[in-house]
């Protein structure tokens, strides 16, 4: 677009035939991506017409898609110098430092043209996070799942949190709110008799903290001590009754230890809490099941698969409620569902074998 | 003179207990005592280019083979591995470290090494040992040995008088390439048992890599082509015909490890669970016409209870809540439950680990030889596991898993799972695990093998419950009565010496009769013959002889 509004300045300005020339023909060269072709054609281009600030332009974005970022920076700083509201210097060249590491210089430029996933990049790299964080979510509200987005989202958050944490670390070594970092760390390692300590310390300086006993039941459910995770998520319970993820997690943990009527009746009620969570809905069927009350696993599968038709669990919903129907001797319906769980595992596994 | 008076006050406590019947209670069942004359050391010989082999080995077998009265115990070895193999692979089996070794039991309960002297001394250099199956393939009134190996699998024919033959060559069950678990049992219900070779994948030194990035570790199975398993049909002139492409076994591959027989829709003709490494169980439906049919996805029996794959090592096919039918029990990886997978009896299964508090006991632990016992004659099957995870350097990946670990007893409570304390204090890389009485008491005893240490045996400390040993004499069906499905006082036991992992149990069947001094037995045979007899004393051994005529 850039080279093509040159093309109609220049015409415009009744530049030189040769200028046209090489104009032309460097556009065509890039079209048909000889680059080294084309950026000697926009050279010649700015060596005719050394003020335009256009030609430096497209002198530089040659060189990018030559992947030559260095060499694209000097036409492009001059492009800049020459005319300093260009934007498509700007963003050229924003992208271009952003490509070489230079991340604080290309900060201004990308900030000029408000390119917001550029800019987010730059920042994280330049420890700019909380504003990193704040422009690569703006990004992402305009592309969402888009996945280079979220991984620089994820990792700029990623470094905010270690950046808070580490101030905690350094600041208060001693309080319930440090050992519950170090703890959340260990876990995360899976080192799970160091996480088991730090937690248990935090809960010491600080009973009460609700959140602390969901994560130390967390640690256990990890080691599989599932007696001890339901003693915390029912701690985490009484202090927060209105809190689903503790009903669910217990739920869970009971089921887990064959309890089928208790982990139903807490699934059941972190459903009522935040309905039609797929995984409560899934571990209530289970738990369901498991209790003998097959209508109620089979109306929270057949919700579940309301709202997942695609996903892992919705090919487990699948199994399981094949797995219901035959033992009530429903062997069509078992049929069936089988049958609908080996769809989603084939198309799953065919979605695996594409290559990326 | 503290000491004095805590040592008075403690012979007096003794004595008091003595007088009044109340020996201190042991906390475990099991007693883990070394027997005399046991030596085995299970050399696997791990080495840094991590050979899957390495990590698999070996079997255990409990068999009266001199006919003595007394189980003597063969355990299989591994070999030499050299670092990196060299082709052809050879992994000196003539050398006396990597034997495999036959103990036969002397009246005083210490062993004798006989390996030599049995015939049973050269395992050859090209097999990397694995597995055994004990049969009496030709009813002959003698078990026999099969062992299976990395490489080629040997048949030893028992010839009556302490010694055995190589007949594999004129038998034709070589096999080749990787067989793991294998057993004897008559599908075709002909008197005659046939034998069934699990095989594990398309794997050679050559072509083998490691995994895990920087921890180098063992590979998962998924990293190398499945292959299909054997079932050899026995002619009953000391050859057997490979019958697995017509049997319908070969049609679909798999990575098998474990294999268990029964009946599980009592139709007469036993069929057989596959434990699968990494993908889904396959249940073989016997036909009845010489043919089979997987049917573990349609059965139930086949993946988790979210519909995920397993990685089944170790297979037990019995029943374990008293219903009369035969349930199946798979040992896995952690994070996979031990698969429960509870016959409902209508020829479909359905998940039963959550339900029978197993899930809970197994969630963090790597099980490989399993059966259901009775340790404590209460009339219900309890449940042991060796166990110890694949990669011996797992917990530098995940410090939560262990390659070494305790066993699992756990005690059955009318169907429910309870741990209970093994007695074992010495955590192992437990793998093949075989059952039996061994000192003839009326109580179970375990022999359990572990990665490049001893086995560790677990004598039953006994109780006070009643107990009744059958031992089957097939007259129209094969010998040992393999197959036939036994009732007493309402327990059902399916006589076989197959499951567990790479492993053969005392064929005797064991009930445990709590209470009860008398027995009704219900015998159904493989012929079809149905036998009864009531009010059989208990605490004996007994042999129950098929009636020649129905």
């Amino acid at each position: 677009m850039i080279r093509i509004l040159l093309a109609v300045w220049l015409a415009w300005q009744s530049a030189s035939p040769e200028v046209l020339r090489h104009l032309q023909a460097g556009t065509e060269a890039d079209k048909q991506r000889h680059f080294d072709v084309a950026i000697a054609e926009f050279r010649k281009v700015t060596e005719l017409e050394p003020t335009l600030p256009d030609g430096f332009v497209n002198l530089g974005q040659a060189y990018m898609e030559n992947q030559d970022y260095g060499a694209a920076l000097a036409p492009l700083k001059r492009a800049v110098d020459l005319a300093p509201d260009l934007a498509a210097a700007h963003q050229l060249l924003g992208y271009a430092l952003l490509a070489q590491g230079y991340n604080a210089e290309a900060i201004p430029h990308l900030e000029k043209v408000q390119e917001l996933t550029a800019l987010g990049i730059a920042q994280t790299g330049s420890g700019q996070l909380q504003q990193a964080v704040a422009n690569l979510q703006a990004a992402l509200a305009k592309h969402p799942n888009d996945p280079d987005l979220l991984y620089y989202l994820g990792r700029a958050s990623g470094l905010l949190s270690k950046q808070s944490i580490d101030t905690l670390l350094a600041a208060y070594p001693d309080s319930a709110r440090a050992h519950q970092a170090l703890a959340e760390n260990y876990f995360v390692l899976r080192q799970m008799p160091q996480a088991e300590k730090e937690f248990r310390e935090a809960l010491r300086l600080r009973p009460n903290t609700p959140e602390l006993h969901l994560e130390l039941g967390l640690v256990y459910a990890g080691s599989w001590q599932w007696p001890k995770a339901e003693e915390e998520f029912r701690a985490q319970t009484k202090l927060q009754p209105g809190n689903a993820e503790a009903a669910y997690r217990l739920g869970a943990a009971l089921l887990q230890q064959g309890k089928a009527r208790e982990a139903k009746t807490e699934l059941e009620r972190s459903n009522r809490l935040e309905a039609d969570m797929p995984e409560t809905l899934y571990s209530l069927g289970k738990a369901a099941a498991l209790a003998g009350d097959s209508a109620a696993a089979e109306k929270a599968w057949t919700r579940l698969l309301s709202i997942e038709k695609q996903s892992a669990l919705a090919a487990q919903t699948h199994f399981a409620l094949a797995g219901l129907y035959r033992k009530q001797g429903k062997t069509a319906e078992a049929e069936h569902e089988t049958q609908e769980f080996q769809k989603l595992q084939n198309s799953a596994a065919q979605s695996e074998s594409v290559p990326k | 003179m503290l000491t004095a008076v805590c040592r008075s006050a403690c012979i007096s406590l003794l004595i008091a207990c003595a007088f009044l019947g109340l020996a201190a209670v042991p906390a475990s069942l099991f007693e883990i005592r070394k027997p005399r004359g046991l030596d085995f050391v299970l050399q696997n010989s791990p080495t840094p280019q991590k050979y899957l082999i390495e990590t698999m080995p070996g079997g255990a077998a409990l068999l009266d083979y001199n006919n003595d009265g007394l189980l003597d115990i063969f355990l299989v070895n591994g070999g030499r591995v050299t670092s990196p193999m060299q082709t052809p692979e050879n992994f000196d089996r003539k050398n006396p470290r990597y034997w495999n070794r036959l103990y036969r039991q002397n009246k005083d309960g210490s062993f004798t090494e006989v390996t030599e002297q049995a015939g049973l001394a050269n395992a050859g250099d090209g097999n990397y040992g694995m597995g055994v199956a004990v049969g009496d393939y030709d009813n002959d009134g003698f078990p026999d040995l099969y062992v299976t190996s990395y490489g080629k699998n040997v048949l030893y024919h028992n010839n009556g008088e302490g010694t055995f033959t190589d007949v594999t060559a004129k038998a034709g069950v070589a096999a080749g390439g990787w067989s793991v678990s294998a057993g004897f049992f008559d599908y075709d219900n002909d008197g005659k048992l046939d034998l069934f070779v699990t095989r594990y994948m398309e794997w050679d030194t050559k072509h083998s890599k490691t995994c895990g990035g920087e921890w180098q570790t063992y590979c998962p199975p998924e990293e190398f082509p499945a292959t299909t398993s054997i079932l050899y049909h026995n002619n009953g002139d000391g050859t057997f015909t490979d019958v697995s492409q017509k049997a319908g076994i070969s049609s679909k591959k798999g990575r098998a490890l474990g294999v268990a027989f029964a009946d599980y829709d009592g139709d007469g003709f036993t069929d057989i669970f596959v434990a699968n490494d990494g993908m889904q169980q396959y249940l073989y439906h016997n036909n009845g016409n010489g043919t089979f049919s997987e049917r573990g996805l349609e059965a139930g029996a086949a993946l988790s209870e979210d519909g995920r794959r397993l990685s089944g090592m170790g297979v037990v096919f019995q029943d374990y809540d008293n219903d009369g039918w035969p349930d199946v029990i798979v040992t896995e990886l952690p994070r996979e439950l031990y698969g429960v997978y509870h016959n409902d009896g209508n020829g479909t299964f359905s998940y039963g680990s959550l339900a029978t508090g197993l899930g809970v006991l197994s969630s963090g632990s790597s099980g490989w030889g399993v059966g259901l016992e009775d340790f404590d004659n209460d009339g219900w099957k309890d449940l042991f596991v060796a166990q110890g995870h694949v990669l011996n350097n797992v917990e530098q990946i995940d410090p939560s898993l262990h390659y070494l670990e305790l066993p699992m007893l756990a005690m059955n409570h009318e169907g429910r799972f309870e741990r209970a304390d093994s007695g074992s204090t010495a955590p192992a890389a437990g793998r093949g695990t075989a059952f039996g009485d061994l000192n003839n008491d009326g109580w179970q005893d375990v022999v359990m093998t572990s990665l490049g240490g001893t086995p560790q045996i677990f004598f039953n400390r006994g109780g006070k419950q009643h107990w009744l040993t059958i031992s089957l004499r097939g007259t129209r069906s094969n010998r040992d009565g393999f197959g036939a499905r036994v009732r007493v006082n309402g327990q059902t036991r399916f006589a076989t010496a197959a499951g567990s992992y790479l492993s053969s149990s005392d064929k005797r069947l064991h009930f445990g009769l709590g209470a009860a001094e008398t027995a009704k037995i219900e015998i159904a045979w493989p012929s079809g013959v149905r036998q009864n007899l009531n009010g059989v004393h208990a605490d004996q051994f007994l042999e129950v002889r098929e009636p020649e005529k129905p």
